[in-house]
């Protein structure tokens, strides 16, 4: 563990923050750019996979395990909500049968 | 670190990257919009019939499962690592975490979803 | 939070007899089982019990809006019987999931640890984005799912970003001590804790349905089962309004400066942008989405303007909210069942065949206007009096316009209602339960119209 934690420190914090920025940054410009359910998908993954990189570091870089602790449960309702969305994903291919999220246009004022 | 100026910087840094590759992706790249982009096989020939006609529920039903249960055991291994000082309450905790994962199993099973037809 | 665990039980009994196709006792067992757990939760009242170090906090403010989340959900399942009349398989599923989405919203009331928060936040819309779709082959309801979850989902990526860039900040999630950092450096508060406390802020008003972050809701109320939208207006948004509250007023509190202005600015839009687009619409429940979306701005005021009074405020009009949209929405289910429509038009000459439901929505309508002597005057009232004494007199002079414009869209129902000649031939029949229900709410929202003050000196 103590040798992981060096590790870890070796890179400078800044260089995790910046890296994870732009993994963020990454993900919600794909979301927004992607007309394609599962492309968006992926990149809501990089957003949460950015945050939980971010709080590894953080919580290498303070010697406090809640930060990995959360990378945890940050996994796994990532995996629920993959399970989820794939389901509605099949669901709504099933009436419209793409999976362009311009197709879903039924619902506008 | 700490000062603001370094961080708006190192914030904008990646933002600004971002944004100019797409940019210059979406300013460069031919345009069109088709529906055959959205179809999960996009490979130049049109796809005979209906891909969900090949799809098979059993699998994708056991791909969820698998995944669900895979990444639940993820909290079993801090357990782990101190499996000798958490003692017998340790036990518990972890057996009780396990019987409700136990129940989902069970659901999904009483449910038909295990059954490969 | 034995709450939670009694309703835990009841939702995994309730699951496994769907599951072995026993239907009748579905029902009855959540009746008994959330009483039980109004009452357990009840028990705890003045303790302050902090449980799993202090992972969860038992305090009056979790217990009284627990109370509210436990009851509106009682009041849904009053309706699932009619509501779900025409299918004949157990629904153990709905119900076991609208019983989890009530776990994810208690939890979130009482988190003292902002994991508690996330986890709260994830277990009530992933129970949410399911029941949005649990209408499987109705086209509306798969979009409306399609869009809750991805929409959904990018603002859970905020928030956990932001909830990481505080955690690095402050070096811990627990509420309290992220209190402590913020009073030690209250002169120098670090860029990431700012910028980390807007994305957090982003992520909640996406949860909360404000503006700029509302495009979601009429989509997603109207494409949702009625019923379904019942419980997502109500106990959806309560959960969320508390749980920013609690997080804000909890750990921030000292940092006003840095978070107040920008919130303003999203009350402001969000109370502007929900009545103007109310304003337009003739299918009732897109009305109701965007009456909910202006709601929500309200309700953000009572966080601008945080002082001690305002945790009753905020419970005073979420109940009176609470109350006024499951009366309406109960009516609009009625409706909807005998003219298959959502217009408008559906209402024309309701008052003459069903006086007690034209009644118990004419009382909705007026309080959610804000008409005295309704609950939710006394409601609007005192929360502006609250943000007038915070200073924020431009937000409330907003607020009150906001009002007058939403009297006009309150009013066509009941002006249908009334002074239309009726569409349909004859009365729609509802059960003596129904009636009941619809009765004890509009009486509910006389009665504390005429004394708020005991609900807000309850937190």
């Amino acid at each position: 563990m103590e040798t992981t934690v060096a590790q870890i420190q070796v890179i400078p914090l800044q260089y995790y923050i910046i890296f994870c920025s732009a993994l963020f940054s990454i993900g919600v410009i794909g979301v927004l750019a992607k007309r394609n359910a599962l492309v968006i998908f992926m990149s809501v993954e990089l957003m949460l996979n950015s945050a939980n990189l971010l709080l590894a570091a953080f919580s290498a870089y303070r010697n406090d395990p809640a930060g990995q602790i959360f990378v945890f449960f940050i996994m796994v309702v990532a995996a629920a909500e993959v399970a989820i969305g794939l389901a509605l994903l099949v669901v709504v291919y099933r009436s419209t049968k793409t999976i362009d999220i311009n197709a879903l246009n039924r619902l506008k004022w | 670190m700490s000062s603001l100026s370094l961080f708006l910087t190192v914030f904008l840094t990646g933002i600004v990257l971002v944004v100019a590759g797409l940019g210059i992706a979406i300013l460069l790249a031919p345009k069109s919009f088709n529906l055959q982009k959205g179809e999960p096989y996009e490979c130049g020939i049109i796809t005979h019939g209906t891909s969900w006609m090949q799809f098979k529920a059993g699998y994708y039903l056991y791909a969820i499962l698998y995944l669900m249960f895979d990444v639940e055991t993820i909290f079993l291994f801090p357990w782990a690592t101190i499996v000798r000082d958490l003692g017998y309450q340790g036990l518990y905790s972890i057996l009780f975490f396990i019987v409700i994962l136990g129940l989902g199993l069970a659901y999904a099973w009483k449910k038909n979803v295990l059954k490969w037809d | 939070m034995y709450a939670i665990i009694t309703i835990s039980i009841v939702a995994i009994i309730v699951l496994f007899l769907g599951a072995i196709q026993k239907k009748t006792p579905l029902l009855p067992i959540i009746f008994v089982g959330l009483p039980v757990a109004f009452i357990i939760n009840l028990l705890g009242w003045n303790q302050s019990i902090h449980y799993y170090n202090e992972m969860y906090i038992a305090d009056n403010f979790s217990i009284a809006f627990n109370a509210v989340l436990i009851f509106t959900t009682l009041l849904v399942f009053i309706f699932a019987p009619v509501y779900y009349k025409p299918v004949k398989r157990p629904l153990e599923d709905i119900y076991a999931l609208i019983l989890f989405a009530l776990i994810g919203a208690l939890t979130m009331t009482g988190f003292g640890n902002i994991l508690m928060l996330f986890v709260g936040i994830e277990t009530m819309s992933l129970s949410l984005y399911i029941l949005a779709g649990s209408k499987k082959f109705d086209p509306n309801s798969n979009e409306a799912a399609m869009k809750y979850f991805l929409t959904g989902s990018f603002a859970s990526g905020f928030l956990l970003f932001g909830i990481a860039l505080i955690y690095g900040a402050c070096g811990s999630m627990n509420l309290e001590t992220i209190k402590e950092f913020v009073v030690a450096h209250h002169n120098n508060i670090p860029a990431m804790l700012n910028i980390g406390l807007l994305l957090v802020a982003i992520g909640m008003t996406f949860k909360i349905g404000a503006a700029p972050f509302h495009f979601w809701a009429p989509d997603v109320y109207e494409g949702s089962p009625t019923l379904i939208t019942t419980f997502m207006a109500t106990v959806g948004k309560v959960a969320a309004i508390a749980a920013f509250f609690r997080l804000m007023s909890s750990s921030f509190s000292d940092m006003e400066s840095s978070w107040v202005v920008t919130l303003t600015i999203f009350a402001i839009a969000t109370i502007l942008i929900g009545n103007l687009s109310a304003f337009y619409q003739d299918n009732v429940k897109r009305m109701f989405a965007y009456s909910g979306i202006a709601h929500a701005g309200y309700m953000l005021i009572a966080i601008i303007a945080l002082k001690q009074q305002a945790a009753g405020v905020l419970l005073l009009y979420s109940i009176s909210y609470t109350i006024a949209t499951i009366t309406a929405f109960a009516v609009l289910i009625l409706v909807r069942e005998e003219t298959g429509t959502f217009s408008i038009n559906a209402f024309k000459g309701l008052a003459k065949h069903n006086p007690t439901e034209a009644f118990a929505m004419t009382i909705a309508m007026l309080s959610l206007a804000g008409i005295p002597p309704l609950v939710g005057f006394a409601a609007k009232y005192n929360l502006f009096i609250a943000a007038i004494e915070q200073g924020h007199l431009p937000l409330v002079i907003v607020a009150i316009v906001g009002s007058m414009i939403s009297v006009y869209y309150y009013i066509r129902p009941v002006v249908a209602m009334y002074f239309n000649l009726p569409s349909a031939t004859s009365a729609i029949d509802s059960s003596s339960n129904y009636k009941k229900q619809i009765f004890l709410a509009a009486f509910l929202m006389i009665v504390l119209g005429l004394i708020p003050g005991v609900i807000i000196n309850l937190i």
